[in-house]
């Protein structure tokens, strides 16, 4: 097999160590399948890329790149700025549902304690019983 | 349909010094009025302090900013019935002597949010100059995107219509509750309005607007407020 450079090689391999400690953690039940998914279609492109020389010579030269290195580089780049995009999307939904989970949880926990103490009707508009 | 009821809504994260005082004060220069604490996940004794005080609290498990405090207010505002809701700060900087001048306008159909400012009429706050300066920024920003004119930006001393509770307890630009929040607003056609008020130095406890954010504070803001500003009205 023809290795075109150092960082072809290294790529390579660090593609197939990726996929076996993705696939290590969907065993161990540590990443989510959504994410498994992605992770691995990654590494496969990687390895694909680091062990197929004519075909990263082939898109290298489709893509106007002069360096096949820079081609590794330039893949790994989209694909981490992609990734870091899907999860800031995530967060944000996980810190709203978050938010509104704490919200409607002190509400219900008022209510709990109305409840307990003997005074319920809390929620009914007009109902609410708070005068100092 | 009854006389429109008031709710005080006062957010505390750690407040155990100055609630108490606060809730006094409250009870003395404006007996008539309602008053829910939200406890903002405060660390320390502050929602026994305030039930002590005979107030109805509700508590985050976790603290959520003013922001999130206003809104766990406004939702049990609407779910008992009140029809107006006026935010005053734990610390002691709003004094509830103005309560009356800040609720005039909503209670009257005039505006939808009154907001009182330190800087309309002639006060005896003396802002430091950095402070002066990013007032007068965040006042034209909000002039140059919805064209209303707000001189005091920061002031956590409102009071809020149904409606905008209504929209507000679901849809609020949580970690933002000053400019870009009244930009917001006004983009909803929501109608400001501001009332000459006097605020006093804080009791005891922190800010939440700490001097270490004081530099990312206009950053932040500038940038939320243009945000809100992409946003498709909802």
């Amino acid at each position: 097999m023809e290795f075109l450079s150092r960082t072809q090689l290294i790529s390579a391999l660090a593609a197939i160590g990726l996929a076996v400690y993705v696939l290590d953690l969907v065993r161990r039940r540590r990443l989510s399948e959504e994410y498994s998914l992605l992770w691995v279609v990654a590494s496969v492109v990687a390895a694909i890329l680091g062990f197929s020389t004519p075909l990263l010579r082939a898109i290298t030269r489709a893509l106007g790149i002069l360096y096949e290195g820079s081609t590794v580089f330039f893949f790994g780049l989209a694909f981490a700025t992609a990734m870091l995009l899907h999860v800031s999307v995530k967060l944000s939904r996980l810190g709203q549902e978050n938010h509104a989970l704490t919200r409607e949880l002190a509400l219900v926990r008022y209510d709990l304690e109305q409840l307990r103490a003997g005074r319920p009707d809390t929620t009914t508009p007009g109902g609410g019983g708070n005068a100092a | 349909m009854s006389a429109p009821r008031v709710l005080v809504i006062v957010p505390a994260h750690n407040e155990e010094e100055s609630l108490p005082v606060t809730l006094d004060e409250l009870r003395r220069k404006a007996p008539g009025l309602d008053v829910l604490v939200v406890d903002d996940g405060s660390r320390d004794r502050s929602a026994q302090v305030a039930r002590d005080c005979g107030v109805p609290v509700v508590r985050h498990a976790v603290n959520l900013g003013v922001g999130g405090a206003l809104q766990t207010g406004f939702r049990w505002a609407l779910r008992h019935g009140y029809s107006v809701g006026v935010q005053l700060d734990a610390d002691g900087q709003h004094d509830p002597a103005y309560l009356e001048a800040l609720l005039e306008p909503v209670l009257g159909g005039a505006c939808d949010v009154s907001i009182g400012s330190r800087y309309i009429a002639r006060s005896g706050y003396r802002a430091p100059l950095g402070r002066r300066l990013g007032m007068l920024l965040f006042s034209s920003v909000v002039r140059l995107t919805v064209g209303q004119r707000i001189t005091d930006t920061t002031s956590g001393f409102r009071a809020y219509g149904r409606e905008v509770m209504e929209i507000c307890q679901h849809d609020f630009p949580k970690d933002f509750p000053d400019a870009p929040l009244l930009i917001d607003l006004a983009r909803r056609g929501f109608r400001l309005f501001e009332v000459p008020v006097q605020m006093r130095a804080r009791e005891a406890g922190r800010s939440f607007y700490t001097l270490g954010k004081s530099l990312y504070y206009p950053y932040k803001n500038i940038l939320a407020s243009l945000i809100v500003l992409l946003k498709r009205p909802g």
